[in-house]
């Protein structure tokens, strides 16, 4: 984790330097700023921000963790990996009716009122499809 | 050490008995195994490939002689390019990427699964369904989109783009940009959290990380994407004014297009600089050259990649033009770090020329070819001459092609035998690279001159006294060439499915050094029986060549026979 974290820590530091240095070149050659670009990449700033801090809070709680060990052995590893569907037929069902739902706004109206309700069940079904009520997991 | 290699009879979970069709599809389009929406991945964006080569074909038809007519109207000739160029930018070479880090990302480090095992699901109906949807303007009366998969502003407004096509064209590609960016989470969530112990992030194979730095890119650059594209559905179906040329919207479009589409390039390219990087050292029997230079230069790459993106914009005349001519030639250098550090691979490496290391060099020289014109193209005085001439197109065919066709049928031959547990054919497979080469560099390396000497990208015919005929004629004729080499490619598939025999070894080429060597061909469900110890960026060259193996490999090993 830490590589990660040092990883994200130079991009962020690289994008908050370039978007000064576009934004003040700007200035300095035009006057004014310029603000597309420079919003898109101050940005991209504060999502390298978000995304440092939270691999760098993470690291801090989780400690050292196996496969961040040189020395660590495949059994040092946690046994039970957690759930892993075996197959389900949501994802399909969410695709297609999502395609419904964004075709028809090209379409028109009437597909809309078919498309959404559909892929809202989806949504639902495939939110719940594993759920066994709360705190029972 | 664990070690198994007489797996084959014990793999995954296995059906009883024979399927039948109906059960065969409901296991394909209801599956979660990262390997098989893998395998969706790949045969739906090679599908996309032959469809948009095809439309490349129809181009090349009605270019190859002044004044023809082989597509009825212009405006069908508009339609082609625009979605030659949507399908293999979006349709093919971006869900390749994924195809490809879906099957071999989790092997490679060791997990059972990825993270989100139906989000990947979801993220590939996306694709799926979105691409469905993009390019069904083609079933429509007024037909497909026309406006260059640019899409510039005001060009693909209602009044210069009228038709429903268009707004297909819209919607389609943010729904499968969606499906990408859940694809890119998931595969950094799976990279971060699933490795096996002792797969530190220094030891992940290149490939691996090129996934994770193409993912991260993927989550910058596909957001803006999807903003621009709603603003355009919304101008184009719901009267908004976002784009209107009185607000600056064609700048705004531009500047938004660049910023996703830049980096897209680099989305398309990294992946493909991966799977190179996997195959040179085992055909090269080396370890990798400068393994963490490679990958501090694809970080590099990736980083620079997101502050250039107007240098497609140069033209306008109102972005920042020393700027982007520097960070653009900056990534010149880590490109050529790259380079270099494939060729120290090879470099008194017992070289053997294996169908995966033939397309490899395919690769390389194509790239450096499309790498040196780009250098060429950052430089704002020589892009005023070039810009929108057949100069750009030979540019990034030389680029993309280079890079996602040659490093997708190395790809291809290389992993063969995990994916399908058979080897495909080495003579068919040369025979095709030579084809694919030769009709890959007649068909593009003329269009550097086309350009030069002055012909315009996307005009659907020209005249005799332009004096572009016969190199036309020239690049028509490579472009056949091009075409053929798919014949041996597909009659390979067949008849390696049909009567090549079972690879049984787990590592078929000898001297494979990521995990997918250390399990069985074809993997099992969950990928590994055992994992052997990791203990260097090559875990299964260390555990099928122990006296070879690396420094703490053998210090692990006889630590153990104590």
């Amino acid at each position: 984790m830490k590589a990660n974290v040092s990883m994200w820590f130079i991009m962020t530091a690289f994008f908050a330097l370039i978007t000064g240095v576009y934004a003040v070149w700007w200035f300095l050659t035009y006057g004014g700023w310029e603000p597309i670009g420079t919003s898109a990449l101050a940005m991209l700033t504060f999502m390298s921000i978000f995304l440092t801090f939270y691999l760098w809070k993470t690291d801090r709680t989780q400690g050292v963790v196996p496969e961040d060990r040189l020395d660590a052995n495949i059994e040092d590893g946690e046994s039970e990996l957690g759930f892993f569907a075996p197959w389900s037929w949501w994802p399909f069902f969410v695709g297609a009716a999502s395609a419904l739902a964004f075709a028809s706004l090209a379409v028109g109206w009437w597909l809309t009122f078919i498309a959404v309700p559909l892929a809202l069940i989806g949504v639902v079904g495939f939110v719940f499809e594993h759920h066994r009520g709360s705190f029972a997991h | 050490m664990a070690t198994l290699t007489d797996s084959r009879t014990s793999g995954g979970y296995q059906f009883p008995g024979k399927k039948s069709k109906g059960e065969i599809i409901v296991d394909w389009i209801t599956t979660t195994d990262h390997k098989k929406i893998g395998y969706l991945y790949l045969i739906t964006s090679f599908i996309y490939f032959l469809i948009g080569g095809v439309m490349a074909l129809v181009i090349r038809a009605q270019l190859t002689l002044p004044g023809l007519d082989i597509v009825q109207t212009k405006e069908q000739y508009n339609q082609l390019f625009t979605m030659h160029g949507t399908i293999m930018l979006l349709m093919f070479a971006t869900p390749l990427f994924a195809g490809f880090a879906n099957v071999l990302m989790p092997v490679q480090i060791g997990a059972p699964d990825v993270a989100f095992p139906r989000l990947n699901a979801i993220a590939f109906w996306f694709f799926f369904f979105g691409s469905l949807v993009a390019v069904s303007g083609f079933f429509t009366p007024q037909g497909a989109a026309s406006f260059g998969w640019f899409a510039y502003a005001p060009l693909s407004n209602t009044t210069f783009s009228p038709g429903i096509g268009g707004d297909l064209w819209v919607f389609g590609l943010a729904l499968s940009g969606f499906g990408t960016i859940m694809g890119g989470v998931n595969f950094i969530t799976t990279i971060l959290t699933m490795r096996a112990p002792g797969m530190t992030m220094f030891r992940m194979p290149i490939f691996t990380w090129n996934t994770l730095v193409t993912s991260i890119l993927v989550i910058m650059a596909f957001p803006p994407l999807a903003a621009a594209l709603f603003a355009l559905g919304a101008d184009r179906r719901f009267g908004a004014h976002i784009f209107d040329p009185v607000n600056g919207g064609p700048m705004l479009w531009q500047h938004l297009f660049w910023f996703f589409g830049h980096p897209e390039v680099y989305i398309i390219a990294l992946p493909f600089f991966g799977i190179v990087s996997e195959i040179f050292p085992v055909f090269s029997r080396k370890p990798v050259f400068g393994y963490k230079t490679l990958i501090f230069a694809t970080i590099a790459i990736a980083a620079l990649s997101m502050t250039v993106w107007a240098h497609h914009m140069y033209v306008t005349g109102s972005v920042l033009l020393p700027f982007f001519a520097f960070t653009t030639m900056l990534i010149a250098v880590p490109t050529g770090v790259k380079i270099f550090n494939w060729i120290g691979t090879m470099w008194r490496g017992s070289i053997t020329f294996e169908t995966p290391m033939l397309y490899s060099l395919g690769f390389l020289t194509t790239f450096i070819f499309g790498g040196l014109t780009g250098v060429i193209l950052a430089s704002p005085p020589l892009t005023f001459h070039l810009s929108d001439s057949y100069f750009v197109v030979a540019h990034f065919h030389y680029v993309v092609f280079g890079t996602v066709v040659f490093a997708m049928f190395a790809g291809f031959f290389f992993w063969w035998p995990k994916f399908t547990g058979k080897m495909l054919d080495e003579r068919l497979g040369k025979i095709q690279f030579w084809l694919l080469f030769f009709g890959f560099h007649i068909t593009f390396l003329i269009q550097h001159w086309l350009g030069v000497i002055g012909m315009p990208r996307r005009y659907a015919t020209y005249l005799p006294e332009d004096g572009f005929t016969w190199m036309n004629t020239v690049s028509s004729a490579g472009s056949i060439l091009l075409a053929l080499s798919m014949i041996p490619f597909l009659w390979n598939l067949y008849v390696t499915a049909r009567r090549a025999p079972t690879v049984t070894l787990d590592d078929p080429w000898g001297y494979g050094r990521s995990l997918e060597w250390a399990t069985s061909s074809p993997f099992p469900r969950h990928n590994f029986h055992s994992i052997p110890r990791i203990r260097s960026e090559s875990p299964a060259f260390d555990l099928h060549h122990p006296e070879h193996a690396s420094a703490e490999a053998k210090a692990a090993a006889s630590e153990d026979r104590k």
